[in-house]
């Protein structure tokens, strides 16, 4: 019994150790669980832009308008850098248009009068996760430090967003990802080690019919998995589509992204000849990819190294645009950054994708 | 890139075999093929030129590692040769790649059936990709399924399958779109012995369609029971190609009688030299062993030179040179090394 099992213990081992890319995958993993998850989930919020506005008529800067702002712009955590960047607007209105446009988290108005039973008025923007109650305690202390007693209204301009409303459209990301690193690429290089591809190269078929047909059958099932996500939030989650061209502008933002993820995923599987080098390497890739998209933990409450990474990562275009329009019923003038992005990344993929592949067919 | 198949023709010199010039179908010039790996490199293909006959059954026949596959990968356009060129019907088979893969079937060593899909499902993807036209699809796949004697399996996923159900749809798979010419590498490898029959069978009927079949074996008795002509390969050279009867003529040694006896008289073998008949003899292990050319009209005279010396015989038989004969006599080495020996089926087996 002890000789099997040193000889099945053997063998394993000796395998293992033979392929130096995964052991380090192996190892490297955990440290990068430490590193990103650490760092992405539960930082502290810091720097949330915030507009404040002294209303009209405007003669000249109160005493309360100046001390709050004051305030504001000081306002930290203990050993944290500022809650707050403060950005002061001429009026209610072009601060009101910012807010929507997702510039500033929050507008604050306050009266061009000091009586002490006029309103501060907030508006903030309630589609983030932590944000809003992180704008009220902030404002509520600042205004506390400048010793006025004026009331505080406080108004979530979305209306109250759920954490899972917030994740669940996340989540849309992570089933189009799912789908193409675990379903279509590892059918791929399966395909490639049965020798099916190799099948399809002595027929009359051409190159370029086999790399659309691939990237196109992992494409759509990308597509299928984060359609059906969303109709789950749908129901489950309770946000509200406000129309049939936000709900065509969400569809068109899984396409973009499904088939730039899926170009990306054809290319790794090109890369790697087995399912086990393949499987770490995307392991890694999912980890960061999604940790840094937002979908989780706002990528404001991330250290600068992951928020530079989140700047290139179209998942997190993804995820923005997406919230955008499902959470903040934004349109198409303001998710057209992200869709530039999310354009330019899918072009570069499906390049990269076409090329890696083909030189596996040749 | 694509010069026209006409004038690819006329530019080919055709070498050698005059008489063969309208019905080659594959012309292989000085073909050559060098794998580089850092600092070695194995040159698998080695200046190799032949011809194959519309019609024929070619057969390439080799040791494992000799080049045979090489030479199929060449020609099904999958690998580019170092140097030299081949031609498959009138193209040549670098410049016109996509016009060979369009009149070739190819059943491959490995396996490259999908076996999570039914044996339907197979033919009929594979008949997209090979552009059968889709009204004669259907029909098409059920005519090769009843071929190969699967129509009762057809809607079962080929996991279920045997080896040589897997082996005998792959063939058929390849035939779909009735190419003109066939390459099968190692058809029957791994297959018990009616398995193998069955495969063979197949192959005989495909052929009978006026289908090329170029195949490549290590199998003996499968090169002698199918192929019309045979080309020996070893260490990646050609080194002998003709039919398997002129293959066995150019044996000097001949046919291989051996007389079994009890008891030995003295002057036997001297009276046996002295006939003229034969060109060797000697006595081993209560046998007497003779080479002769033309064994079965030799044997008269030897039975009766033993009468003479009134010994009894306890068997007789004749055995005529086998291909493995053959390719020891070109070589100087058994055809497989090891234990493969035994077990191929064109091994040692006696003949009546």
């Amino acid at each position: 019994m002890i000789r099997g099992a040193v000889a099945i213990f053997t063998r394993d081992f000796k395998k293992f150790l033979s392929n130096p890319f995964v052991i380090v995958m192996t190892l490297f993993m955990p440290v990068m669980y430490l590193l990103i998850f650490g760092n992405a989930m539960g930082g502290a919020i810091v720097h949330i832009p915030i507009g404040v506005v002294q209303d009209q008529p405007y003669t000249t800067e109160t005493p309360l308008f100046t001390a709050a702002v004051a305030q504001l712009k000081d306002f930290h955590q203990p050993d944290k850098p500022s809650m707050f960047d403060v950005a002061v607007y001429t009026s209610e209105e072009v601060a009101k248009q910012a807010l929507s446009q997702g510039r500033i988290s929050a507008a604050v108005i306050f009266p061009s009068d000091v009586s002490a039973d006029l309103t501060v008025r907030v508006y903030e923007d309630s589609s983030d996760y932590m944000v809003p109650s992180l704008i009220e305690g902030g404002v509520s202390a600042a205004m506390t430090g400048t010793g006025f007693s004026h009331p505080v209204a406080f108004n979530r301009i979305y209306g109250k967003v759920d954490y899972i409303q917030f994740f669940g459209v996340g989540v849309i990301v992570m089933a189009i990802f799912m789908t193409t690193m675990m379903g279509g690429a590892f059918a791929l290089i399966r395909d490639r080690e049965l020798g099916i591809i190799e099948g399809y190269l002595v027929t009359p078929v051409k190159r370029s019919s086999i790399i659309l047909g691939t990237i196109g059958s992992t494409t759509v099932r990308a597509f299928l998995a984060g359609t059906i996500i969303f109709i789950f939030d749908i129901l489950i989650t309770g946000v509200v589509v406000r129309g049939a061209d936000d709900f065509l502008l969400v569809l068109l933002v899984i396409f973009i992204a499904s088939i730039g993820v899926t170009s990306l995923v054809v290319a790794l599987a090109s890369r790697f000849s087995t399912q086990q080098e393949y499987a770490s390497v995307v392991a890694f890739f999912n980890l960061i990819l999604f940790m840094t998209s937002g979908a989780f933990y706002p990528i404001l409450g991330m250290p600068g190294w992951l928020i530079w990474i989140a700047l290139i990562n179209p998942e997190a275009y993804t995820v923005h645009a997406l919230r955008s329009i499902i959470l903040r019923g934004q349109g198409l003038a303001i998710i057209a950054p992200d869709l530039i992005a999310l354009g330019i990344f899918s072009t570069l993929a499906i390049i990269l994708g076409i090329v890696t592949y083909r030189r596996t067919l040749e | 890139m694509l010069s026209s198949p006409g004038s690819s023709g006329s530019k080919d010199p055709a070498p050698g075999s005059p008489g063969l010039t309208d019905n080659r179908i594959i012309r292989i010039q000085h073909l050559t093929k060098v794998f580089r790996e850092k600092n070695r490199s194995v040159t698998a293909v080695d200046d190799v030129s032949l011809d194959v006959i519309k019609g024929e059954i070619f057969g390439l026949l080799g040791p494992n590692g000799a080049g045979k596959s090489t030479i199929i990968r060449i020609l099904t356009t999958l690998l580019t040769p170092t140097s030299g060129t081949a031609f498959v019907d009138r193209f040549e088979i670098t410049r016109n790649d996509e016009e060979i893969r369009g009149i070739i079937g190819v059943c491959p060593q490995n396996s490259t059936l999908d076996v999570e899909l039914t044996a339907y499902d197979n033919l009929e993807f594979y008949g997209k990709l090979l552009n059968v036209e889709e009204e004669i699809l259907h029909d098409r796949a059920m005519q090769l399924l009843g071929m190969a004697g699967l129509t009762d399996r057809a809607h079962m996923p080929v996991r279920t399958f045997s080896g040589g159900m897997k082996r005998k749809l792959e063939i058929v798979r390849a035939f779909l779109h009735r190419p003109l010419i066939l390459f099968l590498d190692e058809p029957t490898i791994g297959l018990d012995p009616d398995s193998r029959w069955e495969v063979w069978q197949q192959i005989e009927k495909l052929n009978a369609e006026h289908t090329t079949i170029i195949l490549t074996t290590h199998y003996m008795e499968e090169a002698e029971k199918l192929c019309h002509r045979i080309a020996f390969m070893d260490v990646g050279r050609l080194i002998a190609l003709d039919t398997p009867e002129n293959h066995k003529r150019a044996i000097p040694a001949g046919d291989l009688i051996e007389i079994g006896f009890e008891t030995m008289r003295e002057g036997l073998l001297p009276a046996i030299t002295a006939t003229g008949l034969v060109k060797s003899v000697e006595a081993k292990d209560n046998r007497v062993i003779i080479h002769a050319l033309n064994g079965s009209r030799v044997l008269p005279a030897l039975i009766a030179v033993f009468e003479r010396f009134s010994m009894p015989m306890t068997s007789i038989s004749i055995r005529s040179p086998t291909l493995e004969d053959v390719f020891i006599h070109l070589t100087g080495r058994k055809l497989d090394t090891g234990s493969s020996v035994e077990n191929s089926p064109g091994g040692r087996r006696q003949k009546p």
